[in-house]
């Protein structure tokens, strides 16, 4: 009986647009998240995301990619497809506010010197921060892991790696191939 | 002079010096294209694009009483749950089509009697701002294609599918997306803005063009217009009349946006030469003069964004409001005091300057936005539909009764 209101209650709820986020109820949901993308947030494969104090519009807007295919992925599309819009927002919240684990050991050097000028000739600051920690409208870079950053820039280069609004697609075509690397290596160990 | 000759030689020397430590860099690239033209002094400036927030808000969180209108008018939220809310145009039957920028969508809305159904009846597009509705078939436009839904008014559960119009369009994102919409000349009318803040464009773009609704005889219509996302003709003479975002990062209070009509074919608005009628852009405009190109009819204000443009021939509001423009500016962020985010009315007048004022105001609050009117739509009876991208919304204006 209880779980006929529950189930009554939430399809009532689901009618509802953008329910202010739950952070609890984004921890109960995060249950089949955290398999793949770690505790918390915190990502240990260098495949998945880091989504531990991602910027919540961020996250937020590509569950809505995954869902309507802007952004392909074969894990992530079936995922995206089953969540509501309440869910996503509670989700989103919910690894927002968690902690992020501090980044990767650094790269030597003058390779993290490279990445650093690097970032400059391409303003990657402009959008995702000084610091790469991320601004309203772009994600926090710091912190993911390298085969994801390059994976992703790849992607944008080869404008296969869905976006909002075409800004990180078009950015990332002067970008020699050859700098993509070193910039992960950078930008993913910023302290 | 010699010691600018003594800084190059430094700076040569230092450029020679790290390549032979580094290896070579590319050279420097564009900013983003909202940063582009941020001159060296402002470049710790805090202000950059509103970020448009992933999910509508919930009836609840919309404050319309907030929104000012004039006295013996009324504002009612008329329909909610509509993310990024933008272009509205009607259907033969009576149905509202909604466009979206961001979020991909393109939206049915139902009246259902007193509530509005909302149906997504397209989604994963490209920036699919511009919607228009002719004889049973919506027109639909994103960055790179025009497309349309035959019959699609029986079909709203099984919308059909999207046959491509016109295609040869330019790709680029920024100032990309289109408004779109009939002309009285039975062509389909839609901006190519500037792919850029502020740059020398291509042939290609900052204009607003026609093509006919087959596809066939495209053409230029307006030349120099930096990105025009709301125009309307006027309903006694017929002519075009249009707003254009002006560039970011000149000033507080410069350049302001225009509103402008292009009564024929072929004129220049003056982009990327000269701003507001009478300021040479301090790169682009050397050697240029403002009277070289077409003034505006009405400087509407610094950053306002003005988008919808819409003449008034309905017959609920006072009669003085007969084709009177509705003016819906989605609002600043190039400014530190935020500015727009308003429906403003212009009133033309023969051999005078427009009359310009508030219609409804209170989207924002002190700094605070809560809300961003982007677009207006005529009801039947004459009310006023206004479209918030930002809270995914649309409210009714009406008034007696």
């Amino acid at each position: 009986m209880v779980g006929v209101l529950l189930a009554a209650f939430s399809a009532v709820m689901s009618l509802s647009p953008a329910l202010a986020a739950d952070l609890d109820a984004g921890r109960r949901k995060a249950a089949a998240c955290v398999a793949c993308h770690g505790p918390d947030g915190n990502s240990t494969n260098p495949t998945v995301p880091s989504i531990a104090g991602q910027v919540g519009i961020y996250l937020h807007w590509q569950l809505l990619l995954y869902r309507d295919k802007r952004r392909v992925d074969p894990q992530m599309a079936p995922i995206a497809a089953a969540l509501s819009e309440a869910d996503m927002a509670d989700l989103a919240a919910f690894f927002a506010a968690q902690r992020p684990a501090p980044p990767a050991a650094a790269p030597d050097p003058a390779r993290a010197d490279t990445g650093r000028r690097l970032a400059e000739t391409y303003h990657c600051n402009d959008c995702h921060g000084r610091d790469f920690a991320g601004r309203e409208y772009a994600p926090r870079l710091r912190g993911l892991s390298r085969d994801y950053l390059v994976a992703q820039m790849r992607g944008f280069k080869a404008r296969t790696r869905g976006d909002l609004d075409g800004a990180m697609t078009q950015a990332a075509q002067p970008v020699a191939d050859a700098d993509i690397e070193p910039l992960a290596d950078y930008i993913g160990a910023v302290k | 002079m010699r010691f600018r000759t003594f800084r190059f030689a430094l700076s040569l020397t230092v450029v020679v010096a790290f390549v032979l430590a580094t290896g070579p860099l590319a050279a420097q690239q564009a900013p983003p294209s909202w940063k582009q033209g941020q001159p060296k002094d402002m470049e710790s400036s805090s202000l950059s694009p509103i970020a448009q927030p992933p999910a509508p808000k919930a009836p609840g969180e919309i404050p319309v009483d907030k929104i000012k209108v004039p006295s013996g008018f009324k504002v009612e939220l008329w329909a909610h749950g509509i993310n990024n809310a933008r272009a509205m145009t009607w259907g033969d039957r009576g149905t509202l089509f909604v466009s979206s920028r961001v979020a991909g969508n393109v939206y049915a809305v139902v009246d259902k009697g007193g509530a509005r159904e909302v149906k997504t009846i397209a989604k994963g597009l490209n920036l699919p701002n511009g919607v228009a509705f002719k004889d049973g078939t919506l027109y639909i436009a994103e960055i790179h294609r025009i497309t349309k839904m035959e019959g699609i008014e029986g079909k709203l559960d099984s919308p059909p599918e999207m046959k491509v119009v016109y295609d040869t369009l330019p790709k680029d994102a920024p100032h990309g997306w289109k408004y779109l919409a009939f002309g009285p000349d039975g062509k389909l009318y839609f901006n190519i803005g500037a792919p850029c803040n502020i740059c020398v464009p291509p042939d290609t773009h900052a204009n607003i063009s026609r093509v006919n609704p087959d596809g066939t005889g495209f053409e230029y219509w307006a030349h120099g217009v930096r990105n025009s996302v709301g125009f309307d003709w006027h309903p006694v003479t017929k002519e075009l009349y249009f707003t254009t975002h002006g560039r970011d990062w000149l000033g507080e209070d410069v350049p302001s946006d225009r509103f402008d009509v292009a009564a024929k074919k072929g004129l220049h608005f003056g982009y990327p030469y000269c701003h507001q009628g009478d300021i040479l852009d301090p790169e682009f405009g050397r050697g240029r003069a403002c009277g070289e190109f077409a003034a505006p009819l009405l400087k509407t204000g610094p950053h306002v964004a003005g988008n919808g443009v819409e003449f008034y021939t309905g017959s609920m509001f006072p009669s003085e409001y007969k084709n009177r423009a509705f003016l819906a500016q989605r609002g600043s962020w190039n400014r530190s005091q935020k500015i727009g985010f308003r429906v403003m009315m212009v009133t033309l007048r023969p051999a005078d300057v427009p009359r310009y004022e508030v219609f409804a105001e209170g989207w924002l609050q002190g700094d605070q936005v809560w809300g961003r009117p982007v677009y207006t739509r005529q009801m039947k009876d004459g009310s006023l539909l206004i479209a918030d991208d930002y809270a995914g919304a649309i409210y009714r204006v009406s008034y007696g009764r």
